[in-house]
């Protein structure tokens, strides 16, 4: 080491070593700042020892709190649950049309209805409850079983052609055609007849026969001018919603051999709570009678 | 004096300056490189990840391409807002199929890590040919030109392959048929139960409204239908942080 | 010549602390400094600033404004919570930030405008760190005396008598942390239930977190670290260094006239009454009184530095002494680098070999003497307020033009369209209106540029409407959920464009939202 010595022009002493010739001054870290660097260090390792850090072969070091951010996004949710516990008891205990004229419960029950609507339901009737071809459109005016809030539940509650539930709402439309039932002229007019009562394309000649063999075969379930019958779960085939599609090629194909859409009961599955909210938020999509 | 005066020693014998350099080095190597190692021990076992099927792979390198992860994160983060708000957390397993991830950093627009089977197909292609006239408050561009843009799908054999390098799980028989699958998935009158026993929950059927053509936008609604819809979140354990096995 | 006695000039064993030829290595230890007491003009306006500082901070939350029984009562009040922000006759909501934004700007702005024009006033007067740290000084004097006594003080050995004095300062400056802290939190709820609750013990821990802390910044930042804060921490000394040009306002040491300094021999000769003064003395008499009250520490002397505050505490103290001396006071004033450079040249333009006294005599009037109003007049100070009224003055406009009534519009997403069973054409929307005062108001929605299209609520499916009235409580949002139907497009159009209107009848205040209807 050479001799630690002055600067003559700032009076900052040297390091005290020389390489080369050049020395070089001491101007070390004020001292604040040097103890606010210690501190960042020490609170690193306090850090690291109090949380979730160090990476191992298997896991990793869980530090003294333990901390997830996922358990604690379990916890918040869980208090949120357990806050909305006396709304829920509501309702539990009241009836669904008791709960949509009280506008508080009926606001939560809806928004509950919408996100669980968003697992369950979305998957056959779209996540905006749009439907397909098939699967009814529950935001339009057109029910099967009828859009009263009630008559929604029971839907939900015990499904459509489910036979796993006693209480299941059930019809079965006869396979005209397959069944032979009716002969191929009779399906073709009564086929053209049903067109007609919606305006759609249709051939007048066959109109006065088709007329006839509705009255005689359809008239019972789908009501005499095919408006429908929600008792027994009749499209109404006189206005312009179509579940199957309303080309004569579809409708055809459906009084030959008509297909049936099962939807499973979600009683025993979803629980009263859910159910309830499920037929709230159905009923409020728009279509609701 | 103290241990820390002494560092002439060090400073003028090379070899040891040398030796000493590489350990510190090393240190700081085997804290950054060593757990990369151990990857796999951070995500989650979850059912129902898959690899990507052709024609969501082709609307992935779309996303890429355009520039959507500027604006658009795929990772909902572990806060109740933004779980009430897009749903599930991402998991690891979630993007374990990404190379590279769609993370992304910044929120110009919302997050898209559970976009999929929200809207439906037909809101997808207003919105990208103009997001103004279903979001009137969007800043988004218009994407229009992918409903023109024929996709270019000769190369998918090997895209594939290169992502069967990189660790994803394509097998003989996706391979075989990737040229196939990503043209049936987009056709509404293709027969495609295979394709589905390949690549399940997959969405199939026209998706730009235009069943004639295959287009970017075709691809870009298929992977976007399916971002988020893969896991099956029943099969994730309740407070499963990390799997260790 | 006055009667002047040597007892009546204290001559101060002090030395700047950063004095150039002894300066210290940074991590040695502090100088401890111990400021005295000053009297006189800068000192008295310094007293004022910080009584009204203090009580504009202290006091603003107590004070109550009435808003009506919807909002609370509190004059300015930054309401996390419920996410408002009071301010007496102004509220205002989080989509509206952009006023505080631009408060803000015009805060930089104003900083800029003071520091390029009257110097770092804003240093020396009205910081809050310069501002407690001379609330705590002045605990500090009163229970442990002024400069001498202090020094003594801490020389001394430790005794039941010092310990006594140093506890009770800490704990008195520990209060007035507290106190410090504790005021702060009043800003975010009702002054007087978080009082109450602060003291049961009841309030939040955030609240108690907030004072903890800041009762620890204060003290420690105001008590202990006090000049250090401004010469190492802050960065605020730097920034302005780069604004201030010749022409800025600063604490000047009149070196032209001071030099070279007398001694204390010759401050005797001086008393004596004796003609014989060196040609060469000026009128600086070494006295140190400038560095004894200096907050700082520092000899203004040595020229502009950056620890000076510019407080002009030096101007009071040197004043003084002039005074006795039967001198003109401003050896040390506030003038500006430019007209300290005139006066130098100018004066030793004209010393020759005549006599210092005499010259001063002649060449008095053509001194230049820097006064407020020139140093207003600078373009610069004008720009500056200019663009700072600019932003003050449109923010004004429109804070009062401002609607107190918004409307948003989300249109569904998913369906898109609802196409019913007669054929028409249903849309979902969510209509969001925002009451922005805390009245009960009742607006009227309508549907604007859509003939055909009527409106349908939840609850009455089967009635239409061109017009539906909305009660929206007071200083709340009201998301209503709503349908538009219409007939098919005849021209087969994809989509339409129309307005959403409301309309508060009794203010006539409306606002519009242009949405869309799809048809498929």
């Amino acid at each position: 080491m050479s001799k630690k010595e002055s600067d003559l022009v700032q009076k900052v002493e040297t390091t005290g070593y020389e390489w080369d010739g050049i020395k070089e001054l001491n101007n070390p870290l004020p001292r604040w700042w040097l103890y606010v660097f210690y501190s960042t260090i020490i609170f690193a390792v306090c850090y690291a020892i109090y949380y979730p850090s160090i990476p191992l072969i298997k896991g990793y070091t869980e530090g003294f709190s333990g901390y997830s951010s996922r358990e604690e996004l379990e916890h918040e949710m869980a208090e949120v649950q357990s806050s909305h516990a006396t709304i829920l008891e509501l309702i539990k205990t009241m009836d669904v049309s008791d709960i949509q004229s009280d506008p508080k419960l009926a606001r939560f029950a809806t928004a509950g209805g919408a996100s669980n609507f968003k697992v369950y339901c979305s998957q056959c009737h779209g996540s905006g409850a749009q439907g397909g071809v098939g699967y009814p459109n529950l935001s339009d005016d057109d029910w099967l079983w009828g859009g009263s809030i009630k008559q929604i539940e029971t839907t939900i509650r015990h499904g459509i052609r489910y036979e796993a539930d006693e209480d299941t709402r059930f019809s079965e439309m006869p396979a005209f055609g397959r069944d032979q039932i009716l002969s191929k002229e009779q399906i073709i007019a009564v086929a053209n007849y049903v067109s007609s009562l919606s305006g759609l394309e249709h051939e007048d000649s066959l109109i006065d026969l088709g007329a006839m063999v509705f009255a005689e075969n359809c008239s019972g379930c789908h009501g005499d001018d095919g408006q429908g019958i929600n008792e027994v779960g009749a499209p109404n085939l006189a206005d312009t919603l179509w579940l199957y599609d309303n080309s004569k090629k579809a409708i055809i194909s459906q009084i030959i051999n008509p297909q049936h859409g099962v939807m499973p009961a979600w009683d025993d599955r979803l629980g009263d709570i859910i159910v309830k909210e499920l037929a709230l938020y159905v009923h409020g999509l728009g279509g609701g009678e | 004096m103290s241990i820390l005066d002494k560092h002439h020693r060090l400073e003028t014998n090379a070899t040891l300056l040398l030796i000493l350099s590489f350990l510190v080095i090393s240190i700081g190597g085997i804290v950054e490189i060593v757990p990369l190692f151990y990857l796999q021990n951070t995500i989650e076992r979850v059912e129902g990840m898959r690899p990507y099927s052709p024609l969501e792979l082709k609307g992935r390198a779309i996303y890429q391409r355009e520039g959507c992860y500027v604006c658009h994160s795929q990772m909902i983060r572990p806060f109740r807002d933004e779980v009430e708000r897009y749903g599930h957390y991402s998991l690891a397993a979630e993007s374990m199929y990404d190379h590279p991830f769609q993370w992304g950093s910044k929120r110009t627009g919302p997050d898209l890590a559970r976009i999929g089977g929200r809207y439906s197909n037909k809101w997808h292609v207003q919105h990208l040919t103009d997001p103004r006239s279903v979001v009137p408050e969007s800043i988004m561009p218009s994407y229009k030109f992918l409903a023109k843009n024929k996709l270019y799908i000769s190369d998918i054999t090997s895209h594939l392959k290169a992502n069967q390098l990189l660790g994803v799980p394509y097998n003989q028989e996706m391979m075989e048929k990737a040229f196939a699958d990503v043209q049936s998935q987009a056709d509404p009158n293709a027969d495609t139960t295979e394709l589905l026993e390949r690549y399940p929950r997959a969405k199939t059927g026209d998706f730009d409204g235009n069943p004639t053509r295959l287009t970017e936008m075709d691809a870009l609604i298929a992977y976007l239908q399916m971002l988020g819809t893969l896991v099956d979140f029943s099969t994730l354990e309740q407070g499963q942080n990390i799997s260790l096995e | 010549m006055n009667n002047i006695s040597t007892s009546d000039i204290e001559q101060f064993d002090v030395e700047a602390v950063n004095r150039y030829d002894k300066q210290q290595p940074l991590y040695a230890p502090r100088k401890k400094i111990y400021p005295k007491l000053a009297d006189g003009v800068f000192r008295r306006f310094k007293w004022m600033v910080m009584l009204i500082t203090l009580s504009i901070y202290y006091v603003t939350p107590w004070l109550r404004w009435d808003r009506g029984e919807f909002a609370p009562n509190q004059a300015v009040l930054v309401d996390l919570y419920h996410r408002r922000f009071y301010f007496f006759w102004i509220e205002i909501w989080p989509q509206e930030f952009y006023y505080i934004a631009s408060l803000l700007i015009m805060a930089a702005i104003g900083l800029f405008m003071v520091t390029s024009s009257i110097g770092r006033a804003w240093c020396g007067y009205t910081c809050p760190q310069t501002v407690w740290v001379d609330l705590f000084l002045v605990i500090e004097r009163f229970i442990e005396g002024d400069r001498n006594k202090r020094m003594r003080l801490d020389k001394s050995p430790i005794n039941p008598t010092k310990l006594a004095k140093k506890i009770s300062k800490h704990i008195i400056w520990l209060l007035i942390a507290a106190a410090t802290g504790g005021a702060w939190i009043f800003y975010f709820a009702d002054a007087p239930t978080l009082l109450l609750k602060v003291l049961n013990g009841s309030a939040s821990t955030v609240a108690y977190g907030t004072i903890a802390v800041l009762t620890f910044t204060t003290y420690s930042l105001g008590g202990l670290m006090r000049e250090q804060v401004c010469t190492y921490m802050c960065p605020w000394p730097r920034i302005q260094a780069a604004m201030l040009d010749e022409n800025s306002l600063t604490v000047t040491y009149n070196a032209w006239r001071g030099e070279p300094r007398s001694h204390h021999s010759k401050i005797q000769n001086l008393i004596a009454g004796s003609e014989n003064i060196s040609v060469s003395s000026g009128d600086c008499i070494d006295c140190k009184a400038c560095v004894a009250v200096c907050p700082m520490g520092i000899d203004i002397r040595d020229g502009q530095q950056l620890e000076c505050i510019t407080c002009a505490l030096c101007i009071d103290a040197c004043d003084k002494v002039m005074e006795k001396l039967g001198k003109p006071k401003g050896l040390i004033s506030y003038s500006t680098l430019a007209d300290y450079k005139h006066n130098t040249e100018l004066f030793f333009a004209t010393v020759n070999s005549e006599l210092v006294q005499v010259n001063r005599e002649i060449i008095k009037p053509k001194f230049k003497h820097t006064t407020i109003s020139r140093i207003l007049q600078q373009p610069r100070t004008i720009i500056y307020f200019a663009i700072w009224a600019l932003i003050g003055l449109s923010m004004m406009i429109m804070l009062t033009t401002r609607s107190h009534l918004k409307i948003n519009v989300l249109h569904d997403r998913n369906p898109l369209y609802v196409r019913l069973s007669d054929g028409s054409i249903r849309n979902g929307y969510i209509v969001k209106i925002l009451n922005m005062i805390p009245k009960r108001r009742t607006f009227t929605l309508t549907v604007e540029d859509f003939i055909d299209g009527e409106m349908i609520m939840p609850q009455k499916k089967n009635d239409r409407f061109r017009k539906i009235l909305l009660n929206v409580k007071p200083d709340s949002l009201l998301a209503q959920r709503l349908f538009v139907i219409s007939s098919p497009n005849k021209k087969k159009a994809v989509q339409r464009t129309f307005r959403f209107q409301i309309h508060d009848n009794a203010s006539s205040e409306s606002a519009e939202y242009t949405t869309i209807f799809s048809y498929g």
